[in-house]
């Protein structure tokens, strides 16, 4: 098994306050990584620092390092918005641009300078594919992306992440807002995209963190308690802290 | 049961109160423009539209007042929107929050307030004098701008703030920089509220006469300004902006305070002409807002 992230003795203040406290975790490639926790547990500030989206909060500061493909996406030298094409991410709302269905997902290769229309057809057409949508708006793509459904922008904004061909998608509770069938909808396709992607994904769920992950991260109180095989976490905690959370006795 | 009833007969009371205000504000104007129409309407002609000043009024036109007004108008905009534009998405987008900023936000609040006039004394003092650039239509352009801007800036932060950051997130996850957030997501999507602002702005740069007077608009011009359109390359000529120039609303008031009937039906007839250049105006700028509203698709 191949490690995608590596982070080390991770510690995020948000002014004052400490929102992750020295956390050390290998994430696998080409996987589903869950990551649960009672709201406010640091999970999504987690999620947010492996694409450095926490950056554009004027008062975040971090510690430690995030090392992916042996380097430290922290360090200096390093380009922020190449980290964030590399690294895709899918937000809680969906929150597609107020254009057409199309502009939402050729916009991310568009301000790559890719100005050949064939080939942006062919790319915005594969990933509305690969998104499981395109049967649902391949007639319509100049239509508002705000006339879809929910969970229609919510998988355009899966198809947007994935036009600029990124390695990794974070997404941060991407079915809270969408209902049980759209749901279902969106994890087959995770499922489907795991073979080809690393996949880190924060919910609130817990059957929906052991139906589709293979690893699992219950974060609390801005710390990682346990991090293991989904199975395992589920079944047979190592923490009595974790066993409480899935048993559902708090949280 | 009564407490019901009362607050009921209340209710309607406040309706038809409200109802009567709005007519009010409504037949006053209509009243007014009637009236304007009345005066006026009989006096439009080809010849009023392209003849100048003259001592008689029945020869009198408004031919160097309202090619002015054009000139200005299209000035000011000019000036004012990308510069308004530019310093409220520095102000909403790029500054830091701190003393300076909280500075520079309330004195543009307060500068929005400050009279006209005052903003003639400071066009006559640096542009006209210190400038050195004479009663020219620039001096006069940059002197309204300079009035419209606060508007234009404060219409314009409103409508960037009105754009949610989680726009502003997608853009940025899909590895774009800030500029090319704000280019490409953040100002489409603000430019309906930023055009409506501007235009409001606008309607009262064409009416204003006070700041226009201090800076040395002429009341008798007998020549139009330098054409901008010239037959050789670049097909540009901008000599017209040092050239002397009149605006309607100052033609208008030189004819008002005239004893002679004659030149008050000539007023009205200009009343007529810069509501008509006022409404194009707003046309043009509710065409645009149309369809950048088509463009964006909420």
């Amino acid at each position: 098994m191949n490690i995608a992230f590596k982070v080390e003795n991770l510690n995020v203040f948000y002014g004052e306050k400490q929102a992750l406290k020295t956390i050390n975790v290998e994430i696998p490639e080409k996987s589903v990584t869950a990551i649960i926790g009672p709201s406010g547990c640091g999970k999504s500030t987690f999620l947010r620092c492996l694409n450095r989206m926490n950056e554009l909060l004027p008062i975040f500061r971090m510690e430690g390092a995030i090392i992916y493909d042996k380097e430290n996406i922290y360090a200096k030298k390093v380009d922020v918005i190449d980290v964030r094409r590399r690294i895709g991410m899918v937000f809680q709302k969906p929150n597609p641009f107020p254009k057409s269905i199309y502009d939402n997902v050729a916009y991310g290769l568009r301000i790559q300078g890719i100005k050949n229309r064939t080939r942006i057809d062919e790319i915005v057409e594969e990933s509305l594919k690969k998104a499981a949508i395109w049967d649902e708006v391949k007639d319509r793509l100049n239509h508002s992306a705000l006339a879809l459904s929910g969970g229609q922008q919510q998988r355009l904004c899966i198809a947007r992440a994935l036009a600029v061909e990124p390695e990794v998608l974070l997404l941060d509770e991407p079915t809270s807002a969408i209902d049980p069938i759209a749901t279902a909808r969106i994890e087959e396709l995770l499922r489907e995209l795991e073979k080809s992607y690393t996949i880190v994904m924060v919910t609130h769920n817990m059957q929906q963190a052991a139906r589709i992950s293979a690893w699992t991260a219950y974060f609390l109180m801005g710390e990682l308690i346990e991090f293991d095989d989904t199975t395992k976490i589920f079944t047979n905690p190592s923490d009595k802290r974790t066993e409480d959370y899935i048993t559902g006795r708090f949280g | 049961m009564k407490r019901r009833q009362f607050h009921r007969a209340l209710d309607i009371l406040f309706k038809g109160i409200g109802l009567l205000m709005t007519l009010l504000g409504l037949v006053v104007l209509l009243v007014l423009i009637a009236d304007v129409f009345l005066d006026g309407f009989a006096r439009l002609s080809w010849d009023f539209m392209t003849s100048f000043p003259s001592r008689r009024a029945g020869r009198a036109g408004i031919y160097a007042a309202w090619v002015g007004t054009v000139w200005i108008a299209v000035l000011t905009a000019l000036l004012a929107f990308p510069i308004g534009v530019a310093a409220a998405t520095y102000l909403e987008e790029y500054a830091h929050k701190n003393w300076l900023t909280d500075l520079i936000e309330i004195n543009i609040a307060n500068l929005a307030g400050v009279p006209s006039i005052i903003y003639g004394l400071l066009g006559l003092g640096v542009f006209v004098r210190w400038m050195d650039l004479d009663r020219s239509i620039l001096a006069g352009g940059m002197t309204l701008a300079l009035l419209v801007l606060p508007v234009v800036i404060l219409a314009s932060r409103e409508a960037l703030r009105t754009i949610p950051s989680s726009i502003r997130e997608a853009s940025y996850a899909l590895g774009a920089s800030k500029w090319e957030t704000i280019r490409n997501q953040v100002l489409p999507a603000a430019m309906p509220g930023i055009l409506t602002g501007s235009i409001l702005a606008m309607s009262r740069a064409i009416g204003e006469t006070a700041p226009l007077i201090i800076v040395g608009a002429l009341t008798y011009v007998a020549f139009l300004p330098t054409s901008p359109i010239s037959s050789e390359f670049p097909f540009f000529n901008s000599e017209g902006l040092f050239d002397p120039f009149s605006v309607l609303p100052i033609q208008i008031f030189n004819w008002v305070s005239r004893p002679q009937q004659a030149f008050a039906i000539n007023a009205a007839a200009g009343i007529i002409v810069l509501l008509l250049i006022t409404f194009v105006m707003n046309g043009i700028a509710v065409f645009l807002r149309h369809r950048f509203q088509k463009k964006i698709r909420w």
